[in-house]
């Protein structure tokens, strides 16, 4: 794949390599990426300058790449580990069926075009 | 090379991190990492943890895809130092022999290991652990059965123990304090870690104060001040960092172990900019001077200098914060103790999970927090308030930390006096 800024069009209606993925950041503005195989969610967030700070590099100690899913797409996700949890729940605007640090969520083809919202700072 | 060129010299996490900062801020201008190592820049936190793993890859997580650098019009020279300042022509003279001109200088060189200067140090099998390939050779020695001395029972000397305890190996770890990081924690913590360690099978000798490495074409034992002699296969010197200053010294720029920075990240040259763990500068929370090794502090300046070089206002830093892992437990701090403060100890260290919480004149300053986030968590948040905490209720781990506070301080001006006496 040589075209690095694709129209959305273009994005849903070709089978890709990468998946879509719908922001909407802290002032509510929407934003689409491209998600590529080899980054977690986390690493697409922040490759595509929105404002996740991931601290840590991505390995379930900062908290600082907290995100909301919606509830069914959370739903089929891997259950969170013991310490991704307890950052989550005293994490501003925890929500029990929605948070998770997108540096935990890796890619794959069933989360394509779903949409991620940014929570609130600390 | 584009128009006003920020160079940037060390490609660590702060240098990625200004690059990366000044192009979401929209910095149009070129933007240059002079990268002394020749492979895409990597995640360091893995070196002395996963990496050393049995079975693990010798690759380190990259900070960011070779697409990004491309995509973000960020050039980058690898293999290539930085070897002297011209500020009067603001050039940079590089190790390839070419003059490279900067329209802004950041100065993110990093910190080394702190060489061991006793007689025998340079033997084949010493080491110390600062970069990828120091990880990979020092892994290829990690084999069952050798026999691994240690000196220094800090952050890395105790993550390389508990890496060198799992693939089999007999470790040693020589420490001339009385505890394990001494420097960074409180005594339950380090007695904590030490039984830890000691579960494993590693061994500590304390106040120990090494002599010489001896051996014939390698180390082959450590020898201490006591006369006593540690056979030794590998021989991990563990005992802090320098700055990488000279550039900056050599230049004339203001240096006191750490290149001075201000609150923007700016040296005494105007000019130029310096970020991470090579800067000093006077913390804004106690207005003591510091020195941060920590990815924070390398994200939380880079992020300062982006701003002030695109004329934009900086994020709010978080507090300072730390971790470790050790035998799988992990160890994360958020402030900067000091060991004068007031020391509560939240819930049972003997139950695997604990917290420590230190107070500074009433005020929440710092905690370490074993295999325990939420506490983590909740006490970032209040340090950065400068929340006033109740050591009774916070001596009560049933209590959620939050719920701690006081609405005054909670001791009185004779308490003070004597906490500052």
């Amino acid at each position: 794949m040589s075209n690095t800024s694709m129209s959305n069009t273009s994005m849903s209606s070709t089978a890709m390599s990468s998946n879509t993925l719908t922001v909407v950041d802290r002032e509510g503005v929407t934003h689409d990426l491209e998600w590529e195989p080899d980054q977690s969610m986390m690493e697409a967030l922040r490759d595509n300058d929105l404002p996740v700070l991931a601290s840590c590099g991505g390995t379930a100690s900062c908290a600082t790449c907290h995100v909301f899913l919606e509830q069914d797409v959370f739903d089929t996700l891997e259950e969170c580990s013991e310490d991704e949890l307890e950052l989550l729940v005293e994490a501003e605007g925890y929500r029990e069926c929605g948070s998770r640090l997108s540096c935990q969520v890796g890619f794959s083809r069933d989360l394509n075009g779903v949409t991620v919202t940014l929570t609130p700072e600390d | 090379m584009t128009q006003n060129p920020v160079v940037i010299v060390g490609a660590g996490h702060s240098g990625v991190a200004v690059a990366a900062g000044l192009r979401s801020r929209g910095w149009e201008g070129g933007v240059l990492l002079i990268d002394a190592e020749n492979e895409l820049p990597y995640e360091r936190p893995p070196l002395s943890k996963e990496l050393l793993k049995d079975g693990a890859s010798d690759e380190s997580a990259v900070l960011r895809k070779e697409k990004f650098y491309a995509d973000k019009g960020i050039d980058r020279l690898a293999g290539v130092t930085a070897e002297s300042i011209d500020r009067d022509s603001r050039t940079v003279l590089l190790s390839d022999g070419t003059r490279q001109a900067y329209h802004r200088l950041v100065i993110a060189t990093g910190s080394r290991a702190r060489p061991l200067t006793v007689p025998g140090a340079g033997l084949p099998g010493t080491k110390c652990l600062r970069t990828r390939d120091d990880a990979v050779e020092l892994k290829r020695l990690l084999v069952p059965g050798a026999r691994v001395a240690i000196i220094g029972a800090g952050y890395i000397g105790l993550e390389v123990a508990a890496a060198a305890a799992a693939r089999g190996c007999d470790v040693t770890v020589l420490e001339f304090q009385d505890r394990v990081m001494s420097r960074v924690t409180s005594a339950p913590v380090s007695r904590h870690f030490e039984q830890l360690h000691g579960r494993h099978g590693v061994r500590f000798v304390f106040g120990a104060a090494v002599t010489s490495i001896d051996g014939g074409q390698r180390a082959e034992s450590v020898s201490v001040a006591d006369g006593t002699v540690f056979p030794a296969d590998v021989v991990l010197a563990g005992i802090g960092v320098l700055p990488n200053q000279e550039l900056a010294a050599d230049a004339g720029l203001e240096c006191r172990d750490g290149i001075l920075v201000d609150g923007d990240g700016r040296t005494s040259d105007p000019a130029i900019y310096a970020s991470g763990d090579v800067t000093r500068f006077i913390s804004p929370i106690d207005g003591t001077s510091q020195r941060l090794e920590c990815i924070q502090n390398a994200q939380a300046q880079a992020d300062r200098v982006a701003a002030h070089i695109t004329g934009q206002a900086a994020a709010e830093p978080e507090i300072p914060w730390f971790w470790t892992v050790q035998h799988g437990v992990r160890l994360q701090t958020a402030g900067v103790r000091h060991p004068e403060d007031q020391t509560i100890v939240r819930g049972e260290p003997s139950g695997g999970k604990f917290s420590v919480v230190y107070l500074r004149e009433g005020r929440l300053a710092a905690v370490d927090t074993v295999a325990n986030l939420a506490d983590f968590r909740a006490a970032k948040r209040l340090i950065a308030q400068g929340a006033w905490i109740d050591p009774a209720l916070a001596a009560d781990p049933a209590i959620p930390l939050t719920e701690a506070t006081s609405g005054t301080p909670n001791h009185s001006d004779a308490d003070l006096a004597a906490a500052r006496s």
